[in-house]
């Protein structure tokens, strides 16, 4: 594994000190995985076989709802952890897609190697605590957020969030993640200054 | 009728859950996937064998529609069936729990299997025919999301009388499939 790829990935585990065998053996298990434009990387009705850190591009979580239409959950971009992690947990079958909404380049670990990493290093369970936390009260004020805001109030709100990157997906997958109309979000686009 | 606007995802998925649900049969045992409900029906191993008989019908004219078309750079299609297509497709399409407009089978669909002489051997070659088959729809369905859906229709099983784009006879294959997924289950609550 290059530099950067592993800078990436201890970068993203923060908070866990390593000796320099403890690190050696929490870079090994970890893969290259690349994906081009549209590919899916995971299959609603396969097993999520992997944890992944994002190294570039941008992914879309979404299921598919009694009409078949696309409903969008949430991205991944640089930085960011991605998969479905629900069924790489339960080895149960997925109920989403991934999808690869740019070029993508992924570090991925087995659901093997990941609990390894618990049971031979304590300071994996303080990451995961802050790590779940950190991924709960996002849920919840994107629940909040939903309930509560306009749609012109949701549009400004992830705009001043939302990292760069996903200023330039297809516009589809933003206006479903944000619960509204592809008219609406365009809309919105041209009139709203944020 | 309403319309019917299909996607390559919502096939992948149905055909994710055929696959899974074929998995487990096969891990069933003999006697379960032979047994049928009455002298005149068909057993799990011949109603997989009557689905590989139908799909690899279909298999050549895929390929053949393939070799026709071209990338596409606006993310995957969505494809609104023809009318014609639709009534064809919508007749196979189970309804809950229910098989609609049942019908004969055609000699040439039907499975050439002896439910007297089915062994381990035979019902291995009968899974993974049927793997092998749908396996194969579902990667040319994930390579047709890349692809612009523009090519000669080509001629269903039945004849020319029913024409489809690749959209549409993927669509027709997985109902098809639905449909028998349905009669399985029948069968293996006859069973209890």
């Amino acid at each position: 594994m290059d530099v950067a790829h592993s800078d990436r990935l201890k970068s993203f585990f923060k908070g866990v000190a390593f000796s320099e065998q403890q690190e050696a053996f929490f870079l090994k298990p970890w893969k290259v995985y690349t994906f081009s434009q549209s590919e899916l990387i995971t299959q609603a009705g396969n097993i999520e076989r992997r944890f992944y850190v994002v190294v570039a591009g941008v992914q879309a979580l979404y299921l598919l709802n009694k009409n078949g239409e696309k409903v969008v959950l949430g991205f991944s971009y640089p930085g960011s952890p991605s998969g479905v992690f629900d069924s790489f947990i339960d080895q149960k079958p997925s109920d989403t897609f991934l999808e690869a909404l740019k070029p993508t380049i992924l570090l991925g670990i087995s659901r093997s190697d990941y609990l390894s990493l618990f049971e031979n290093h304590p300071d994996f369970h303080k990451w995961g605590h802050l790590f779940f936390r950190e991924i709960l009260f996002g849920r919840l004020f994107r629940e909040v957020e939903l309930l509560t805001l306009s749609a012109k109030e949701r549009y400004v709100t992830f705009m001043n969030r939302c990292p760069e990157e996903l200023k330039v997906i297809p516009q589809k997958y933003l206006a479903s993640y944000l619960n509204m109309k592809p008219e609406t979000f365009s809309r919105l686009r041209r009139s709203v200054q944020y | 009728m309403p319309k019917l606007v299909i996607t390559p995802e919502h096939q992948i998925q149905r055909l994710n859950q055929i696959l899974n649900k074929v998995s487990e049969l096969q891990g069933m045992p003999l006697e379960t996937v032979t047994k049928a409900p009455s002298p005149k029906s068909w057993n799990i191993l011949e109603v997989l064998e009557h689905l590989s008989i139908a799909i690899d019908l279909y298999t050549p004219k895929i390929e053949q529609a393939f070799s026709e078309v071209t990338p596409s750079d606006t993310g995957s299609w969505s494809f609104k069936v023809r009318p014609w297509q639709r009534f064809v497709i919508e007749g196979q399409r189970p309804k809950g729990k229910k098989r609609p407009f049942k019908m004969k089978t055609l000699k040439r669909f039907e499975p050439l299997l002896d439910p007297e002489t089915l062994d381990a051997q035979k019902r291995s070659a009968v899974f993974e025919r049927f793997l092998h088959s749908y396996q194969d729809l579902k990667a040319h369905i994930v390579s047709s999301r890349t692809k612009q859906m523009r090519h000669r229709p080509f001629s269903s099983a039945i004849g020319p009388i029913v024409k489809f784009y690749l959209p549409e006879a993927f669509e027709f294959l997985l109902c098809h499939a639905e449909r028998h997924m349905v009669q399985i289950d029948e069968i293996l609550v006859s069973q209890t």
